[in-house]
């Protein structure tokens, strides 16, 4: 692996480069304001009263309750949605039926909807007004306002992302595959589980960790759904928000500063992961 | 294990990728399935293992109806082109991933994947993975791995279809040494000659979803039945000639029937075979052994250096009213080619281009005759409807070559009238490569008369062309009155609609020369399983002689039909006015055809048209097939 990676980079290497400064320079002048600037912003401003300052911050329990309740919603969504997105990546990758063009685009909908739009329209499905939520209501169950609510929120959210990642991998294993699978005498479910799933892995674990970051970071929908409530279904982007607003800009600022920090590693990660699958590919 | 396939058909929207194969495959069998791309062979292959659902028919493994079987539940080992080793797994997990299905105790399986590594020749290589091994080595893992849990069927996709010329060759000796070995019956498709000629037992020509004929190499080779597999295998002369006198007329030649050569009826084309390495080249037309047969004198055009033998191609004028079909002539070539392999010697080259040589056959072989070669000419009145729609039924029964006419004036646009004829292509024929479509330019009559002669058709199909009824012609077009007199072929006049075949009526009278008539009548009636009637009116007052010449005749009649296998009656009346007699029995017994005789044209000019033929097409709207007598 090692070598194949190394004679990539003296590929690299020969490719001619213009040394051209100037668009470099005007490059970073956009990248600088507009990317690079904010970030720093809240690792100055969370550095500012000091380390004591930083961790006293974090080890409010309202803080420590909303990183909390918001790392468990997003592992609990990336598992969910791990199996639904691959199950459904499956079926409209293998299955061939009338209406698997329009579910294909259907599955994906979640990425183009605006997330208060989501919240909106979970509200008004299981609310206590809503179409189910009017029934389930007098019998005692209410998702909404509750961690269920959020959960089924950030499902709905993410759900495209573990999708996205695992069914281009399916769709380009040739059919072959299976079939060898399927002569050799594994039944569909040996097949998926010995054959496809082994080979779906790298796609899983980039699927998982899209959905577990976009899961943490995710706001609109999860305003909308969860009432805001402190120690229940605050999570760490509406406990920034709320402390933001009531002036506690410290207290804001640490757990911004752990969540860009969680997000900054989940990504390099995946970078690896994609890098590497690349390497594979070549 | 024997594979056993019934009509097994297969449909991809509307096309037929696999028309009714029936094929039986012995216990520890190699049978190689040999097609170009596209003929349906992988389909077939896919079918056997259950990857592709069966439209139709049925497929038997070792007398176990499977054709509804999910492939878990077959047994066969698949290898797939592009061999599919799971990625993931090393060499060994991959072999041993049947067993491991199989829940076969872990000790086990990893000894029989040793085993079948070694077997392979691929040991010590278990643990490596699918991207650290050559192609060679990669499609070896996929054989082991569909060997490994016993298949009792073997079934191979092109499996040297990627690899190169020299692995593939060390790879096919393996696979028979391994085929031998575990005695697995095997089938493998493949669309290389070589490769089948190498590995099969026996093979199975594939074209078009059609299974064309199925035999040994050897016998494929050097006996094919079907000119598609003459020309297919190998490098083919195949020229067509003529039955004469219980011998082929090649041009001036005159080469005996070959013992156990395929009965051909007399004037039938005959297609010979000779392959290139038969093929004598001499300066003197002397025979210098007896069992070579001196066809013509050549030019040589073309000499092509292929190693240890060099291929030369001749041009040949002297083969009259000789139609070649290998090697494939050239649009507007006049003259036939034949393609001769000579040794090539270090001494230099006696067969320089220009030279001239006699050329002779040390070998030749006959092909099984093809269905009636039919000439249907088409126009636009409503009889030529009708002739084309019968023509098409008749090629249709025959399995015939079928070419479709059309005749336009000189100011006409050709690609029109073509392509009004391409329209007319039955959806539905069953050899799509049988059906011709042709375009003239001229006067209709001498055109058609020369597409006849020139193309060896066996009948020739025609509208009645009446535009104005003309009591002269018998109610016929100037065209067609002019075809009936002049061909030297049998021609059907149809004048309306028929919707099928089934009852011929055979008009004969005793005493005439030849017997073509009652010959050809059975020939259709053969081929489109029609019941004939051979009918026969006795002259009034005939004498005792007359009457027992009579009696010979017609029993000679249904003994020629009956050795035909048709289905005959005799039908003697006495004493009938001459047409109406046979109109009426037409009418009575409700005849698909009539089928009367008519002396041969002595020259083209001269007109035969007797008037007891004209006063039956007159008299009914039945087709009439009108026989010249062959004396």
């Amino acid at each position: 692996m090692n070598g194949t990676e190394n004679s990539i980079q003296k590929v690299n290497k020969k490719r001619p480069r213009s040394t051209g400064l100037v668009p470099l320079i005007l490059l970073l002048g956009v990248l600088f304001p507009l990317l690079l600037m904010p970030l720093i912003a809240i690792f100055i401003f969370a550095s500012r009263s000091g380390l004591d300052g930083f961790l006293s911050a974090l080890s409010q329990a309202d803080a420590q309750f909303a990183l909390r309740f918001s790392f468990i919603i997003a592992s609990v969504a990336a598992l969910i949605n791990g199996v639904l997105g691959t199950f459904t990546a499956y079926v409209l990758s293998k299955y061939r039926f009338r209406g698997n063009q329009a579910l294909s685009v259907i599955v994906n909908l979640p990425v183009a909807i605006p997330t208060v739009v989501v919240g909106t329209s979970l509200l008004l499905l299981w609310g206590p007004i809503g179409l189910l939520g009017k029934y389930l209501d007098p019998l005692g169950i209410q998702p909404m306002f509750t961690p269920v609510g959020v959960l089924l929120a950030h499902l709905f959210v993410t759900f495209p992302y573990m999708y996205g990642a695992v069914r281009p991998v399916l769709d380009e294993l040739e059919t072959t595959y299976e079939e060898a699978a399927y002569t050799i005498g594994a039944s569909r479910w040996q097949t998926f589980r010995f054959v496809l799933l082994p080979a779906l892995t790298g796609g899983l674990f980039s699927g998982s960790l899209l959905t577990f970051a976009h899961s943490l970071g995710e706001f609109g929908a999860t305003i909308m759904v969860s009432g805001n409530l402190r120690l229940r279904t605050q999570t760490a982007p509406l406990y920034i928000f709320a402390q933001f607003e009531a002036g506690n800009i410290e207290a804001a600022n640490a757990v911004a500063a752990v969540l860009a920090i969680t997000s900054f590693i989940l990504f390099f990660v995946l970078l690896r992961i994609t890098q590497r699958k690349t390497v594979q590919v070549t | 294990m024997s594979i056993i396939l019934s009509e097994l058909t297969k449909r991809f929207g509307e096309n037929l990728v696999v028309n009714k194969v029936s094929l039986e495959i012995q216990n520890g069998e190699l049978f190689v399935l040999l097609g170009s791309s596209g003929s349906g062979k992988s389909t077939i292959l896919r079918m056997i293992a259950g990857l592709t659902e069966v439209d139709a028919g049925r497929i038997e493994l070792d007398g176990r109806d499977v054709t509804f079987l999910p492939p878990q539940t077959r047994g066969t080992g698949f290898v797939f082109q592009n061999y599919s080793i799971f990625r993931h797994m090393t060499v060994l997990e991959n072999i041993e991933f049947g067993l491991r299905i199989r829940k076969t105790p872990l000790e086990e399986r990893r000894q029989r994947s040793e085993e079948l590594l070694e077997l392979v020749g691929l040991s010590g290589l278990g643990s490596r993975f699918a991207d650290q091994i050559s192609g060679g080595q990669r499609q070896r893992v996929a054989l082991a791995r569909a060997l490994a849990y016993q298949p009792a069927v073997l079934l191979l996709d092109e499996p040297f279809g990627a690899l190169d010329v020299k692995i593939r060759a060390q790879l096919r000796e393996r696979l028979i040494d391994i085929q031998r070995q575990l005695n697995v019956t095997t089938i493998l498709v493949t669309h290389d000659q070589e490769e089948a000629f190498e590995l099969g037992d026996r093979i199975g020509v594939i074209e078009r979803g059609d299974l064309i004929e199925v035999g040994n190499p050897e016998e494929l080779y050097h006996r094919p039945k079907t000119e598609f597999v003459a020309t297919f295998i190998g490098n083919g002369n195949v020229l067509v000639g003529r039955a004469e006198g219980g011998q082929v007329k090649l041009g001036s030649t005159i080469l005996p029937f070959p013992k156990n050569a395929p009965f051909h009826d007399e004037g039938a084309p005959v297609r010979i075979l000779f392959r290139p390495e038969t093929v004598v080249l001499q300066d003197q037309p002397v025979l210098q052994k007896s069992d070579i047969h001196m066809l013509a004198q050549g030019l040589v055009i073309q000499r092509v250096f292929v190693g240890s033998q060099q291929r030369i191609r001749l041009e040949v004028d002297g083969l009259q009213g000789v139609r070649p079909i290998a090697p494939p002539p050239a649009y507007g070539q006049r003259m036939t080619h034949i393609v001769a392999l000579q040794q090539s010697l270090s001494s230099g080259d006696r067969f320089r281009t220009g030279e001239s040589f006699w050329i002779g056959v040390r070998d030749y072989h006959i092909l099984a005759p093809t269905g009636l070669k039919i000439l249907t000419c088409y126009d636009e009145s409503p009889g030529g409807e009708a002739a084309f729609e019968f023509g098409a039924r008749l090629a249709e029964a025959s399995r015939g070559p079928t070419t479709l006419l059309t005749v336009i004036e000189h100011n006409q646009a050709l690609a029109a009238a073509k392509e009004k004829l391409e329209l007319l292509r039955p959806k539905h024929y069953p050899h799509p490569s049988h059906f011709e479509t042709r375009v003239r330019q001229g006067a209709s009559a001498a055109e058609i008369l020369l597409e006849a002669q020139d193309g060896h058709y066996e009948v020739v199909v025609i509208g009645q062309r009446g535009r104005t009824v003309n009591p002269n012609l018998a109610g016929m077009g100037s065209t067609a009155w002019q075809v009936l007199n002049q061909a030297a072929v049998p021609v059907l006049i149809v004048q309306s609609p028929r919707p099928n075949i089934q009852r011929i009526l055979i008009c004969t009278a005793a005493g005439e020369p030849g017997k073509s008539d009652v010959r050809f009548g059975g020939r259709l009636a053969r081929t489109t399983g029609a019941q004939a009637t051979v009918f026969h009116i006795r002259r009034p007052r005939s004498t005792g002689a007359e009457k027992k010449r009579t009696d010979r005749h017609l029993r000679q009649a249904q003994s020629t039909l009956e050795s035909l296998k048709v289905n005959c009656e005799i039908k003697v009346i006495d004493e009938a006015p001459l047409p109406e007699g046979i109109l009426s029995e037409a009418e009575q017994g409700d005849y698909d055809l009539i089928v009367v005789g008519a002396p041969a044209p002595r020259s083209p000019q001269q007109f035969r048209w007797k008037d007891l033929d004209s006063q039956i097409v007159n008299g009914t709207t039945r087709p009439v097939l009108i026989v010249p007598m062959v004396e």
